[in-house]
């Protein structure tokens, strides 16, 4: 083992060294500020050091980990969310008495979680990094126990989750069983196509499922989503899903797995699984009110559009889904990160009725345009608009599925983005919406936060008319 | 000559609009008139700059735009996609001098969006790599989406949602046949291409054609629209401020119809062929079907949305009938049904400032009071229901002759229209300006005068010599 595979996995070792010195930090100081300050530096220096690493080619670090190029983009999306939550924690938690470090402590957990997953190479570091995510998770959705769903939501989280990786354990058993490896790579593995083998992957993806909210695992996404507060969700939306993405695609794509077992029925499983999704999820997402369960119902729809991806067989296609994945995420991801933080700074504002609805956000661009433009550009972003980076994703989603030849994931990919605008556009029509303007308070913005916006607004719109920005990232 | 001025001088203009009514109240119309006129002035020195004949596309500007997909931002002209430009620049000033009393709130943001959608259809008329053809086609939909949603009559958010919804899906069939393409493409020559030249060069494998064909097909028939797709145009024109009406008849229509003659004929001849009697059947229908309809309309603007669908089934016939003939009509249709049935909507919107009513009922005798009115709007509607000496004559002639020599029975049954338009656009005439005097109306303004005239004119011109449109020699269609 020489220095530089060691270096290739600095990053997840400077966040849990973070971990360790932020419990440090707290015995020694319990300050808001502080522990805020400092997991955010932690971020920051994870997110240098990820950049610095970025040109060492693909390594294999002892049999549980592999860093590669997809796992190092991953993982920087994973790491920008992680500050982006930091950041609107730091403002949410401000206002109460109490200090809240755990909460910082948790969500680096969540974020270590993640950088494991997303460099996983065997299913014990899948299982480890899984665990680690979900375990903090429910500690970070049940955190604000005096909201009113919060512990409601924390528990049902916790049961499903549980039960979503004992799933999950019963199919990596089964897989061994059939392959006598728990490594991902598959090398020499011949001759899997059983029945205990696709139950094995069945359960294995069923269990992921849950944590990508696909149907018919999709019951907890809308009450957890309402449950939490804005951070935590956001987390739930963008780390906990991308990371999970990527696990799975390593362990089903990567490792040629499903390339072994093309033809069989659990290919039309998964791909009934993902048509649903994208069905169900969005004529549920339709007539919402809240707007944290209309965007965890279209989170479902979003999922169902990415395991399209998976689908694709053949290896030569590998560097492609991995690009389109990476783009859709990220797409998402500052989606997500402009309306959760737009949600987050309003719940600041309305402390008796911390639900935002449809009807709050009525004629929201003229009350106060830069969360206004926020919203509008996300929200075009997730129904996949041109000139928004979701369009970008959406398209690359089309060439991949294109490639695969997957005619009637397509056709579902169509037939749901039409019923997503069923819901997006109403949407979008109440921020335009001057007749009756009926609001609680009037909405104040910070510096900060405009900055914020204009950042989201300006990325938004650049990845979305000149891509090239991250192939060519991608390319040094 | 490069065309990118245009599209930025409008980008700009549109931003400057927006940020400059926030400044100083009430600058806004200026700006977007200015913007247009610096446009058109631009236009107008690239045709006389030309020196080589366009009757082919031409490429002005190529640039590298998406090195990783192989996308460029390439643009070309030709005669087609000029005539085009110069009819949507006209509109443009026709919509914004027809906003100037009617809009009153957030004019920054109206105009800004009225120029973004001028632009967003230039872009159309000019693209050639498919892809920014898709773009563009997808740019000029959100404007005017917004037009109709925040400045529309009461109904205007279903209105809107339902063009938005109609429009998005099937363009996303279009976006999967785009993609497709591309791909066979990569199969045949080992690199993405999403031009159109080259798409035009390339062995097409018959299998595969039909499908693409059909995905160009369905965006390009909503938006035409025909018939079984055609149910959010009396919505989205009835319920979109007249602007918004000027631009979805005078001009978002037209691009269907472009479409349709760039791609789905040029590009996929042979798939176009095995389809055209499907086309044409659809087309004959929307003739007859819109034109039944709208004779039994009570709204102004519902009646006139009608009457559109059933001028746009002749283009349609006209395109699918592969002639000469029926080529030009096709093309003189779309440039003359834009004009007139823009004017039409001016009308609705003038009588709506008058009355503050589209109802057909509501209105009559307004001869009494306003008799230039009523005389303007006269030849408007002559012209719209194909009388001799108006363009939309020319045109409707042009497509029946090509259409009769290859499916006669088709041709007779939309011929059956022109006797409908008759008598749609007599009901339209005297139910609003003959009977007992409702109403006592002021006369037309100045700026009324503007915008009726010059469209008037132009459909008199254009109707009495052809030719100017004519000799362009629009080759195609054969």
């Amino acid at each position: 083992m020489d220095v530089t595979a060691w270096l290739a996995f600095t990053p997840q070792l400077i966040v849990a060294t973070g971990i360790i010195f932020g419990m440090l930090t707290i015995a020694w100081r319990r300050s808001h500020r502080l522990i805020g300050y400092f997991s955010l530096a932690v971020i920051t220096l994870a997110i240098l050091a990820t950049l610095y690493i970025f040109p060492i080619p693909s390594i294999e670090l002892t049999q549980l980990v592999k860093v590669d190029l997809f796992a190092k983009t991953m993982w920087i999306l994973v790491l920008i969310a992680g500050a982006i939550a930091t950041l609107l924690a730091m403002g949410e938690l401000e206002t109460g008495t109490e200090v809240h470090d755990e909460f910082y402590i948790l969500l680096l957990l969540t974020l270590l979680g993640a950088g494991v997953l997303v460099t996983s190479q065997h299913y014990a570091s899948l299982f480890l990094g899984f665990e680690l995510l979900s375990i903090s998770l429910v500690g970070l959705t049940g955190y604000f126990r005096n909201r009113q769903h919060s512990v409601e939501a924390s528990f049902k989280y916790l049961i499903l989750s549980a039960s979503a990786s004992s799933f999950m354990l019963l199919g990596i058993a089964f897989i061994y069983s059939q392959t006598g490896t728990l490594n991902f790579s598959l090398a020499g593995v011949t001759d899997i196509q059983n029945m205990i083998m696709q139950l094995g992957v069945l359960l294995l993806f069923s269990g992921i499922a849950f944590k990508l909210s696909l149907v018919p695992f999709h019951y907890w996404t809308p009450d957890v989503y309402q449950g939490a507060s804005s951070a935590v969700t956001f987390i739930l939306a963008s780390v906990s899903k991308t990371a999970m993405f990527v696990a799975l695609y390593k362990c089903l794509v990567d490792s040629n797995l499903i390339n072994l077992l093309a033809g069989e029925k659990i290919l039309l499983a998964m791909m009934f699984i993902s048509i649903a999704s994208m069905i169900v999820g969005n004529c549920l997402a339709l007539g919402q009110q809240s707007i944290k369960r209309l965007l965890a119902y279209s989170s479902i729809a979003h999922m169902g559009y990415l395991v399209v991806l998976l689908m694709v067989l053949g290896k030569q296609h590998h560097s492609m889904i991995q690009y389109s994945a990476s783009y859709y995420l990220f797409a998402y991801l500052l989606a997500n990160a402009g309306l959760f933080s737009v949600l987050c700074w309003q719940e600041k504002q309305n402390k008796n009725e911390p639900d935002i609805h449809l009807c709050h956000w009525r004629g929201l661009i003229w009350r106060n345009p830069s969360q206004g433009i926020v919203v509008l550009v996300s929200v075009l972003g997730l129904a996949g608009i041109p000139l928004t980076a979701g369009f970008i994703g959406k398209f690359y989603l089309i060439i991949s599925a294109s490639h695969g030849q997957l005619w009637w994931m397509l056709s579902a990919l169509i037939v749901g983005s039409g019923i997503a605008l069923g819901y997006y556009m109403p949407l979008i029509f109440a921020l335009f919406k001057d007749d009756e303007v009926q609001q609680p308070s009037t909405l104040v913005t910070s510096a900060g936060q405009r900055i914020f916006s204009m950042f989201i607004v300006v990325t938004t719109l650049v990845f979305g008319l000149y891509p090239d920005v991250f192939a060519n990232f991608l390319a040094n | 000559m490069t065309m990118l001025p245009l599209l930025l001088i409008m980008f700009v203009g549109a931003m400057a609009a927006w940020q400059g009514d926030r400044t100083k109240k009430g600058s806004a119309p200026w700006i977007a008139f200015f913007t247009l006129l610096g446009a058109a002035i631009y236009l107008l020195v690239f045709c006389l700059s030309i020196d080589n004949s366009l009757t082919r596309l031409v490429v002005t500007d190529k640039h590298m735009w998406i090195s990783s997909l192989n996308i460029f931002f390439l643009l070309a002209v030709d005669y087609l996609s000029l005539t085009l430009i110069a009819l949507t620049l006209l509109l443009g000033f026709i919509a914004v001098l027809i906003s100037w009393r009617e809009i009153n709130e957030n004019l920054g943001f109206y105009y800004f969006n009225l120029l973004l959608a001028v632009a967003g259809t230039v872009g159309v008329f000019l693209a050639t790599d498919v892809f920014l053809f898709f773009f563009f086609w997808e740019v000029m939909l959100l404007p005017i989406t917004a037009l109709i949603a925040i400045w529309g009559h009461e109904n205007r958010r279903f209105a809107a949602i339902k063009f938005f919804i109609f429009t998005q899906l099937s363009s996303l069939c279009m976006l999967v046949a785009i993609v497709t393409m591309a791909i066979l493409y990569k199969n045949q020559v080992g690199h993405l291409s999403w031009s159109w030249f080259d798409w035009q060069q390339m062995a097409k494998p018959n299998a595969w054609m039909f499908y693409i064909m059909l995905g160009f097909f369905i965006a390009f028939a909503v938006k035409l629209p025909s018939v079984p797709v055609h149910s959010w145009l009396p919505d989205a024109h009835t319920q979109a401020p007249t602007a918004g009406s000027v631009l979805l008849a005078g001009i978002l229509l037209k691009t269907g119809a472009y479409g349709l003659i760039r791609f789905v004929i040029q590009l996929f001849p042979d798939a176009a062929k095995s389809f055209a009697y499907v086309a044409m059947t659809l087309g004959a229908i929307s003739v007859l079907y819109g034109a039944k309809l709208a004779f039994a309309q009570q709204d102004f603007k519902r009646l006139v949305a009608y009457s559109s669908i059933s001028h746009m089934g002749f283009v349609m016939m006209a395109i699918f009938a592969f002639n000469v003939n029926a080529y030009q009509g096709a093309i003189i249709t779309m440039i003359a049904h834009g004009l007139s049935s823009a004017a039409l909507f001016c009308l609705a919107g003038m009588i709506y400032q008058r009355i503050h009513s589209r109802q057909l009922n509501n209105m009559g005798g307004f001869w009494q009071s306003a008799p230039f009115f009523a005389g303007l709007s006269l030849m408007l509607v002559a012209a719209a229901t194909g009388l001799p000496g108006f363009a939309n004559f020319i045109g409707e002639f042009y497509s029946l002759v090509g259409v009769f020599s290859k499916y006669p029975i088709h041709a007779t049954a939309a011929a059956m229209a022109i006797i409908g338009s008759a008598v749609y656009g007599i009901r339209l005439f005297q139910s609003t300006f003959h009977g007992p005097s409702t109403h006592v109306i002021s006369d037309l303004t100045v700026r009324e005068w503007l915008i009726l005239l010059p469209l008037i004119l132009l459909l008199v011109v254009l109707g009495l010599w052809p030719n100017i449109l004519l000799n362009l020699g629009f080759v195609g269609g054969v």
